[in-house]
């Protein structure tokens, strides 16, 4: 017969094996993804990635799809590394620097010892080759201007470089976190896809077009050979046959789920849902080419502005993977301020009244967008209902990716567009600058103003680390006054991954990190 | 008179509930399928809203049958209309040698691709919408229909009652027109329903894969191909166009089983 001293302790002893079992279980699944602390990485094996989209080899220098970051991530390096949580440089391909103090050139030490997928040593005549690719209109990099702000490159030494400005340049370091380090004797090769090749942890393989992407350990690389043996990036463009690979395993890690997918699969057992919300931010907005009749009164725009309603937006396309936003800064920009931040409030009347005062009926206004995204296709239907109820119809205009990001660059978009864009998590001045939407002397919305481009230039054209909350809160005045574009929200880029694959890593870019990455 | 077929019966009850309810149903639905109602997002189904509403908060039931008036003008214009030019093709063919040639070798060309492959490269050179679905189904159908009547064609010309009709003094056109054509009826129009429902497979699949109508343009493609998404919260929003869809194919395919069916031209 069993006492109840007894039967107290079982029960005190089952009680304490739950808890064991039940930590047990939390600690495992918080391991699952990093491995666990202390747990020791597994050499060996293929990473599987699956991406939604093809490379386009043509556009490798800006980052405007997943293959492309996922190439740049695995073959390339650049000078700094900015990290996640703020925009100190860190050292990557050079080691140390110094700026002159009027701001107008900048002394690197590169790092000893690199070699090239190839063999070959790395040195400043490489940095100076790299900068002045990314600075050749060709390959469309976005930082063009800050590039072409160096007026010279001098090389004393193999491990020395000095870039000499025109002026200063507040965001030289994006430039240099950003511009990966090409090998100058097979860069011809990039253009077509035959040969990538950097100082990475991955050597580039082979590319077949529409299929997949192969890439192998670089047994030579500086920061210590990375433990898988290799990456093999799949191509599969629809979006339930790259869950499904996600799901029986034949991918361990997909980019470009759609939010939607990625919400469904987030319960399944093993797959985690990764949302790179740590500056590497993107924003979804709407733009106004400003030339379009109509479109061309500022009331009319800030109208826009009002009539979204971009709570729903975030919450029923994105699925809460984001936050609304009336300017283009993410929260842990230097020029976000909560206060301006919410200047776009969803008020139906406020837009009704600005286009009351503006006077006369707003022409039909098409609107681009990238059909076969889901999400795009969403987001336009919802601007296109809430333009409705203000009186403003808008046409919707489906194209292929191709074709937008052609009009994009070419600033051809004949009414609105909506989209995402990036680099608001950088210096500030980066996106008045370089971006296509926002560049001042330039951007797809045919927007000029000297108001903001004197503002820009404030904010642009001082030393590194000059740069001023007041400068950033002109900008971000101009560019509510001029609302050449509306933003919708801050959205996060997700990464679906296998809990078999372990310490899965990103940069600002959204570019894949596999550098420790590992399978269990 | 004899009884047509019970499965062309079937058939055509079947597309004929689908094409009734694609005409009058609009009428009778209180909701627009273009407007988005406040707070009813992805809501199952109710009085309001029997098939529920879809994730931009619409009423699935008036899309579903606004949407089966796509399906409608592809299954009954378009393959018609590409029925008609393929015949004329086949059957101009058929009457000059080089010609039949050239026109052959198109109809190669045209048939060495899968239809939706065909498809989906014809829709990205003329753009995505419900006249490219169109379209792609007219021009799919073409050499579908100009192959099979020339074949129709040339065997019965060589019947004895075309020869015969020649003998007697009937000139070319004549005898293709009163005699030759008339006796080619029976494959066109099991080939007709069979076309008519991989119409509906083909708007379906472009629409899945982005290049069919446009939005907030509703078609059964397009209501199925969003609905996947959604299944674990709203699994009722995929029921209505599998139903439609399903309804369609099943009747075209008894229409065209049954038009191959003696009885029928007996009838």
């Amino acid at each position: 017969m069993n006492s109840p001293l007894r039967r107290r302790a079982v029960l005190r002893g089952v009680a304490a094996t739950a808890l064991l079992l039940a930590t047990a279980a939390c600690q495992s699944a918080v391991d699952a993804q990093s491995g666990g602390a202390g747990s020791t990485p597994k050499q060996g094996g293929v990473a599987e990635v699956g991406v939604n989209v093809d490379l386009v080899p043509g556009n490798v220098l800006t980052n405007s799809n997943v293959s492309i970051t996922t190439v740049v991530g695995l073959v390339y390096e650049p000078l700094i590394r900015y990290g996640k949580d703020d925009l100190k440089p860190q050292p990557a391909l050079a080691t140390e620097w110094t700026a002159a103090p009027d701001g107008t050139s900048l002394t690197l030490e590169l790092r000893r010892g690199v070699k090239f997928h190839t063999g070959r040593p790395f040195t400043s005549e490489d940095v100076k080759f790299s900068l002045q690719t990314y600075a050749d209109p060709k390959w469309n990099g976005q930082l063009r201007s800050t590039a072409t702000a160096i007026t010279a490159i001098e090389t004393p030494s193999p491990t020395e470089v000095t870039l000499r400005l025109a002026h200063p340049v507040s965001n030289l370091f994006d430039l240099l976190d950003t511009a990966p380090i090409l090998d100058s004797e097979t860069a011809a090769d990039i253009g077509t896809g035959k040969r990538f090749v950097g100082t990475g942890p991955f050597k580039f393989d082979q590319w077949r077009p529409n299929t997949d992407l192969t890439f192998s350990r670089n047994p030579d690389y500086w920061g210590g050979p990375a433990h898988l043996d290799g990456v093999h990036v799949r191509v599969i463009p629809d979006g339930q046959s790259l869950l499904s690979a996600l799901k029986s395993g034949q991918v361990q890690l997909a980019r470009g789920v759609g939010y939607r997918d990625a919400e469904s699969v987030a319960n399944t057992p093993g797959v985690t849902v990764k949302p790179l919300d740590r500056g590497a931010e993107l924003q979804a907005y709407v733009g106004i080419n400003v030339s379009v009749p109509g479109l061309d009164d500022p009331r009319v725009r800030q109208a826009i502005g009002f009539a979204l309603d971009r709570e729903r937006i975030i919450k029923k396309v994105f699925r809460g993977a984001g936050y609304p936003t009336s300017l283009p800064w993410p929260k842990g920009s230097p020029a976000f301020d909560a206060a301006r931040n919410g200047h776009f409030t969803h008020d139906p009347a406020k837009a009704q009244a600005l286009l009351a005062e503006h006077g006369q009926p707003v022409p039909i206004v098409p609107l681009t967008y990238v059909g076969t995204d889901n999400v795009a296709a969403s987001v336009a239907q919802i601007v296109q209902n809430d333009l409705s109820r203000v009186g403003i119809t808008v046409e919707l205009r489906p194209v292929d990716s191709t074709q937008f990001v052609k009009q994009l660059i070419g600033a051809q978009f004949p009414g609105l567009w909506t989209t995402t864009h990036s680099w608001a998590q950088f210096t500030p001045s980066t996106l008045a600058v370089s971006a296509y939407p926002f560049n001042a002397r330039r951007n797809a919305s045919h927007f000029t103003a000297d108001t903001y481009t004197a503002a820009a230039d404030e904010a642009w054209q001082v030393p590194v680390g000059g740069d001023t909350p007041a400068a950033y809160a002109e900008l971000s005045k101009q560019l509510l006054d001029g609302s050449f574009l509306t933003e919708i929200g801050v959205v996060f880029e997700q990464l679906v991954l296998r809990d078999a694959l372990h310490d899965v890593d990103y940069t600002r870019r959204r570019e894949l990190d596999l550098g420790k990455a590992y399978l269990s | 008179m004899r009884r047509l077929p019970a499965q062309a019966v079937v058939g055509g009850v079947l597309v004929g509930l689908v094409v009734v309810a694609g005409l009058l149903g609009p009428l009778l639905v209180p909701h627009d399928p273009y407007t988005q109602i406040d707070g009813a997002n992805l809501l199952g189904p109710s009085a309001a809203h029997p098939l529920g509403t879809d994730e931009l908060n619409r009423d699935i039931l008036a899309r579903l049958l606004t949407g089966i008036r796509v399906d409608l003008l592809t299954s009954f214009v378009a393959v018609p209309l590409g029925a008609l030019l393929g015949c004329a093709v086949g059957a101009l063919a058929t009457v000059n040698a080089a010609l039949d040639v050239a026109v052959q070798r198109v109809f190669d060309v045209l048939l060495a691709f899968p239809q939706l492959i065909l498809a989906i490269g014809l829709a990205a050179v003329i753009g995505p919408g419900a006249t490219s679905v169109v379209l792609v189904v007219v021009l799919v159908e073409i050499p579908v229909f100009g192959r099979l009547l020339r074949a129709a064609v040339l065997r019965v010309r060589e019947a004895q009652f075309v020869t015969a009709s020649e003998v007697a003094g009937g000139g070319r056109g004549w005898v293709l027109r009163t005699h030759v054509l008339p006796n080619c009826r029976g494959p066109v129009l099991v080939q007709l329903a069979l076309s008519m429902s991989v119409a509906v497979f083909i708007e379906g699949a472009m629409s899945v894969l982005g290049i069919g109508v446009t939005p907030p343009n509703p078609s059964l493609g397009s209501l199925l191909a969003t609905s996947l998404r959604y299944l674990d919260l709203n699994p009722l929003f995929a029921v209505g166009p599998l139903v439609v869809i399903a309804a369609l194919v099943l009747g075209f395919g008894l229409l065209a089983r049954g038009a191959g069916n003696p009885a029928l031209e007996a009838a």
